[in-house]
């Protein structure tokens, strides 16, 4: 029993080391640079001038923190898939599934290392937030935060392999990707309050990720405490988890349906 | 500038590539890919550029179409220096790499051909009238509205030939043009090159097949590691192996020491193996001719040997003493 | 220059449009740079300053429809060469006659007439969400802004592409380019709310004046000689760009030929 914990923590490991080589082969420090730390200020500076443009400057922390925590989307959906759906990963896969190891721990270690670099890319958001647009941080209880955000990056690696399993049998991942990360601009209540979106709006906020997540934020940098928000994070999770689990069961279903056609992901 | 010229001249020409090794550290190197080669190719000649892969045929054709710069040396198209002079040179020249790069996926073959008219600035009623001609020659008439993406490797190739003559140039350089074809594709396709040059036009071709050269063209260079071996006709190469017998001997799995000890034959000029599925075609050139078959059976003693031949030498022998046995 | 020479010109100036047209009409990236996040900008944008009222909906229409016109500009022109490189093209059009300048300009002219598209397309959505009639205050003036624009743009792109191409650098931080000139160009906000060392950038590049002079005639808040000064700045740009252009792809071409980068290996 302890043997097969520690073999699929292993394959989980490894999966979750080949992604962490994959994000750093092809990000040169320039380019890290510019996605992690410029195009986040950047993101983050256009949505609360157009805020301050329209309510005043009063209501800057909203757009703030929303669009700080929708950073954790970058990672989630962009490194997650390329990640899983990556030629790398293709290219191994049909022999990796020769062998009877765990798919679960194989699939879901991808998206490891792109957690903690999410969590690093909304730290560094915020703290644009706090530096340069006066971001008030000092009412907000930091483990309370830190778990928003970990939790937050958690769920949208989530749905970053479900969408990185979609994309090993279509080829426009890119297309895929853009499209998620500017509909979760919208949905996730970054930039608009979700309780002035009309019903069917809000139901499709409420099943994706990061919703909670930043809903959770905002109160928290207001002075909430964990407890309070306990329902919100725990909300979170779930969803994070429903959408690995959906992911997996997609990446099974593919799996069984190309070995029974005889063609492995459509390549 | 007229019939007199050279249609191309090439003087010390060398060309020098620095690339990277390593990712954390890099380390630089030079490779030496065309190391001071001249010739001369006559208008209206057919001349061949012969070398094994990475001998640096490619790079002399690049640098001699004006898309690469010498590191040093000359080299004059139809009367203009390539690196100053591109401008003039490029409207009276073609020139194919071939493959499955160099062309739009997502258009048609028509609408490929007549894009390159335009950029070549052909009278739009020039064009509509040899499109179709020449889609017909290189037997695409009948999918040329398809989109390339479709289309077979062989097909490519063929279309790359119809829009190198497009503009009707004078001079043409066909790198490598019957790979990647079947060989009845193959053959067409040198058919072809042969009226391409009965109209008049001069061409430039470079292959690593020996007897394609040896069929088509009037003078050869042999160019290996960035250097020409040899230079003229077919003919006169072959008489330079005229006092080589080839003693080909078939072995299975043939010790790479027990090669070298043949090699160092005093008799021997040189040893070239192919591999063929599971037996190796061991090739040595020897003046000796028959006399020498008892040693060397000597000292493949203990060896598996098949069929032993000895035979004449052809092009192909003389352009493997030429590049030193490696083809 | 001779009409003959001319003429040649802008042909191979159409057939470089044509061709980039007809492919980027089945490209899903394309699309989504044209039509989708214009889109969803100018839905955020609807939303965000929609409690202005109505007057407001123009605005938001010209302003997002300007970021899909610099996304577009920004990605598929800035990547006009590079593109070529990557299909094993480039060497094909660096070979013929026709200077590569025509032929990227035909391609950044595709570029910045497809993406149009995205100013209409949210034209269709304001309508739409606003249910009020969206018009044009000025519109003649209107529609010689847009042409000096996209003339300005197209211009614009013919400098970014060969730096692209020469400078991998600075391709990369082609992502972090866009929302900054969103912002710089004051598309959806007056430029007024950053800080004023950035005017000067803001004055640098096109895409301001162009937002300016397109917000000014169709809100009708420009004068004339504002409207004239726009004007003014988009054809100094854009003939400052053409002349700049010229000698970059110049030393591009030369050392790409040097560098043997013509081709991907």
């Amino acid at each position: 029993m302890m043997r097969r914990v520690w073999l699929n923590l292993r394959l989980f490991l490894q999966g979750a080391l080949l992604s962490y080589i994959g994000l750093f082969a092809w990000l040169r420090p320039a380019t890290y640079l510019a996605s992690k730390i410029v195009m986040p200020l950047a993101q983050i500076l256009f949505f609360t001038f157009m805020g301050i443009s329209a309510t005043g400057q009063s209501n800057a922390h909203f757009y703030i923190i929303g669009n700080a925590v929708q950073i954790a989307a970058v990672s989630g959906i962009y490194g997650v898939t390329m990640s899983v759906g990556g030629d790398r990963w293709a290219g191994t896969l049909p022999y990796l599934l020769g062998t009877p190891a765990n798919r679960l721990a194989m699939f879901s270690g991808r998206a490891f290392f792109h957690v903690i670099d999410g969590i690093t890319g909304v730290a560094i958001a915020l703290g644009w937030g706090v530096v340069l647009l006066g971001l008030d941080l000092t009412r907000t209880d930091p483990l309370a935060l830190a778990l928003t955000i970990l939790i937050t990056t958690f769920s949208t690696s989530g749905l970053g392999l479900l969408l990185g399993c979609i994309s090993l049998v279509s080829l426009e991942t890119m297309f895929v990707n853009n499209t998620a990360y500017f509909l979760l601009l919208i949905f996730s209540g970054a930039n608009i309050q979700v309780s002035t979106m009309p019903g069917w709006m809000q139901a499709i906020s409420h099943v994706l990720p990061l919703t909670r997540g930043i809903a959770a934020a905002r109160r928290v940098i207001a002075g909430d405490s964990l407890a309070q928000v306990a329902p919100l994070l725990v909300g979170e999770v779930l969803l994070g988890g429903l959408y690995i689990l959906v992911g997996y069961g997609l990446f099974r279903w593919f799996e069984y349906q190309g070995k029974r056609r005889g063609t492995l992901w459509g390549f | 500038m007229g019939q007199a010229v050279s249609a191309i001249e090439v003087t010390n020409l060398r060309r020098v590539f620095k690339t990277n090794i390593g990712v954390l550290r890099r380390r630089a190197k030079e490779v030496v890919a065309v190391d001071d080669i001249s010739f001369e190719v006559e208008p209206g000649e057919l001349f061949g550029l012969l070398g094994p892969n990475g001998a640096g045929k490619t790079t002399t054709v690049k640098m001699l179409t004006t898309l690469l710069l010498p590191t040093s040396g000359m080299a004059r198209v139809l009367g203009h220096d390539v690196a100053r002079q591109a401008e003039a040179i490029r409207h009276r020249i073609g020139f194919i790499f071939g493959g499955e790069r160099g062309l739009y996926w997502r258009l048609s073959a028509v609408d490929n051909l007549r894009y390159f008219a335009s950029l070549y600035q052909m009278d739009p009623q020039v064009t509509n009238r040899r499109i179709p001609e020449l889609l017909e020659m290189v037997g695409l008439a009948d999918r040329g509205k398809e989109r390339v993406e479709g289309y077979s490797r062989g097909m490519m190739q063929r279309l790359h030939v119809a829009r190198t003559l497009l503009h009707d140039p004078e001079l043409l350089f066909l790198d490598e043009p019957t790979i990647g074809l079947d060989p009845v594709g193959a053959r067409e396709l040198r058919q072809t090159i042969r009226n391409l040059q009965a109209a008049g036009r001069t061409i430039l071709l470079t292959t690593h097949y020996m007897f394609e050269a040896d069929a088509l063209c009037q003078r050869i260079a042999v160019i290996n590691h960035g250097r020409i071996v040899a230079m003229d006709t077919p003919e006169v190469l072959k008489r330079e192996v005229r006092d080589l017998s080839i003693v080909e001997l078939e072995v299975f799995g043939i010790p790479p020491a027990v090669v070298d000890r043949l090699r160092a034959l005093p008799y021997v000029d040189t040893v070239s193996i192919e591999n063929l599925d599971q037996r190796q075609s061991l090739r040595v050139q020897t003046p000796r001719g028959a006399e020498a078959v008892p040693d060397l059976m000597g000292m493949l003693e203990g060896l598996r040997v098949g069929r032993v031949v000895v035979r004449e030498p052809t092009l192909e022998d003389a352009y493997v003493r030429l590049v030193g046995g490696e083809a | 220059m001779n009409l003959q020479a001319v003429r040649m010109s802008a042909r191979v100036v159409a057939a470089a449009a044509e061709v980039t047209l007809r492919q980027n009409v089945v490209d899903a990236f394309v699309l989504f740079t044209i039509l989708l996040q214009p889109l969803v900008i100018a839905v955020l944008a609807m939303w965000m300053l929609g409690g202005r009222g109505s007057e407001n909906a123009i605005f938001v229409v010209i302003g997002s429809g300007m970021t899909g016109l610099w996304s577009s500009l920004l990605f598929m022109g800035g990547n006009s060469i590079n593109w070529e490189r990557w299909t094993g093209t480039l060497e094909l059009l660096v070979g013929q006659p026709s200077h590569m300048s025509l032929i990227v300009f035909g391609k950044n002219l595709a570029v910045v007439l497809q993406s149009l598209g995205s100013m209409l397309a949210s034209y269709a959505l304001a309508a739409a969400f606003f249910q009020a009639p969206l018009h044009i205050a000025q519109p003649l003036l209107f529609g010689v802004s847009l042409v000096l624009m996209v003339i300005s743009f197209v211009c614009f792109g013919l400098v970014i592409a060969p730096i692209f191409l020469m400078n991998p650098q600075v391709h990369h931080w082609q992502n972090a380019m866009e929302f900054p000139v969103y912002m710089l160009s004051g598309f959806l906000f007056p430029i007024a709310l950053l800080p004023g060392w950035t005017t000067p950038l803001s004055y640098l590049l096109t895409p301001y004046w162009a937002a300016r002079a397109l917000h000014g005639t169709s809100g009708g808040t420009a004068s004339s000689s504002e409207t004239l000064l726009c004007w003014g700045m988009m054809i100094l740009l854009a003939v400052v760009y053409a002349f700049v252009s010229r000698w970059l792809m110049d030393v591009m071409l030369r050392k790409a030929r040097a560098d043997a980068t013509l081709r991907m290996e």
